[in-house]
């Protein structure tokens, strides 16, 4: 206590020069319009350069909490854009309403160089995940569910060559089935379509939601090269898929809600 | 109160009075105004009180600033003067300087212009910066800085003359 004393009777002279002169510079910016503005544009330069760190890290921290509501507003936007390629009207009642149910996931393993490959992802049964459900990707469909666990899932990646999806033209409906033939990553084959229908080089692909696994509509990918056979028969059509699925992160699945009474009719 | 202090306080009145009243309103050129009272500086004794200069030097500058209707540079600058004037004074004439009845006498003429000099120009120099206080205009800030200086000096050196007759 008495070493501050000490201080401050020594620097006096500084801290009474210091007072005053902040006292003055309240005078000026009392007395004079243009300093008052000069000033208060200063402080706030340096007040919003501060906030703005501020803000940063806060924003920073919330990035999970944003993550979040993101997930789930695309998840609603998804069933939304998938109900609309279905043309049925807009219901309050989303996915009651739509038959299907979307949610997200995240793919912790993927592989596209074999010949049957599989994707890991981070939902299992105790998220809804269940058998044959179809996986979508914002930009196409990435597979169909194969293996379930309490915690993760296995997925059929469409470049599989076992696997056959129900695919066809936007254009005129004329449907077949598509299939990965091995080779590259973007190109495979779209079978069993008929002759008879006329179809061009970009043409659009979309899922013909013929089958349990994907809804009618999902874009998958354009015409690039149409072989036409010598005598009536199946045309052979190159497909380039729109979904690069080499750098894939994050997958929808697919939950068809109605898929029970599919199955009933089919037993039939 | 001794002599010392009657005589202190008559020279910041005349001082603040022939400032704000007939100097301030001169406008040599349009823009020059002799500022003389920084006499009053100048002449405070080298071992007066320190703190009593800053208080008088921010209160010179108040009034003056209210009495011109000025927006406040008056204020910082002589403040800034009063406070800077020991460091000027050691810088001015040497660390062991020995004069402490005032710089008239017993000083040599250069030691005594390199202190008028340094606070007259710190003095106008802060002035302008405060009044303008804008980088835009910062010809105009040396420009004024350096003219006001000059006849500043002029008519401190004429009024010197008066003060040594009174000694």
């Amino acid at each position: 206590m008495r070493q501050l004393i000490n201080a401050l009777i020594k620097y006096k002279n500084t801290l009474l020069y210091l007072g005053l002169l902040i006292l003055s510079t309240i005078i000026l910016s009392n007395r004079s319009f243009y300093h008052k503005s000069t000033f208060s544009k200063g402080a706030l330069a340096i007040s919003s350069n501060f906030n703005l760190i501020g803000t940063n890290i806060t924003k920073y921290m919330d990035l999970v909490n944003q993550n979040k509501k993101l997930i789930a507003e695309n998840e609603k936007l998804k069933a939304l854009e998938l109900m609309h390629q279905n043309n049925i009207e807009y219901e309050n009642r989303v996915y009651e309403g739509f038959g299907y149910e979307v949610k997200l996931a995240r793919i912790i393993k993927n592989s596209y160089q074999l010949a049957r490959n599989y994707l890991i992802i981070d939902k299992g049964a105790k998220d809804g995940v269940a058998l044959e459900m179809g996986v979508i990707s914002s930009d196409g469909i990435i597979g169909i569910v194969n293996q379930v666990t309490d915690d993760f899932s296995s997925v059929l990646s469409i470049l599989h060559r076992d696997l056959k999806i129900n695919a066809g033209f936007k254009k005129n409906g004329a449907y077949g089935s598509l299939v990965w033939e091995g080779n590259h990553p973007k190109k495979m084959k779209l079978n069993d379509i008929s002759s008879l229908n006329t179809v061009s080089i970009g043409d659009t692909i979309i899922t013909a939601g013929m089958s349990n696994y994907f809804p009618y509509g999902i874009p998958i990918g354009v015409v690039t090269n149409i072989k036409k056979p010598e005598l009536e028969g199946y045309l052979n059509i190159d497909v380039e898929l729109f979904s690069n699925l080499t750098q894939k992160k994050f997958v929808y699945f697919i939950d068809n809600i109605k898929i029970d009474q599919l199955k009933a009719l089919k037993n039939e | 109160m001794s002599r010392y202090n009657i005589v202190l306080i008559l020279q910041f009145i005349l001082l603040l009075f022939v400032q704000a009243f007939l100097l301030s309103n001169i406008n040599f050129f349009g823009f020059i105004n002799p500022n003389l009272y920084l006499l009053f500086f100048l002449m405070y004794r080298f071992d007066g009180d320190r703190t009593a200069l800053i208080i008088l030097g921010f209160l010179m500058g108040l009034f003056l600033d209210l009495l011109t209707q000025g927006s406040g540079g008056h204020t910082i600058a002589s403040l800034t003067i009063a406070y800077l004037r020991p460091y000027i004074i050691r810088f001015s004439f040497g660390v062991n300087y020995d004069v402490p009845m005032g710089m008239i006498r017993g000083s040599l003429i250069n030691q005594r212009i390199t202190y008028f000099l340094q606070i007259i120009l710190i003095h106008h120099l802060l002035l302008f910066v405060v009044v303008y206080f804008s980088f835009d205009n910062i010809f105009t800030i040396i420009k004024n800085t350096f003219l006001s200086t000059f006849f500043t000096i002029i008519l401190v050196y004429i009024s010197l003359g008066f003060f040594k007759e009174k000694k």
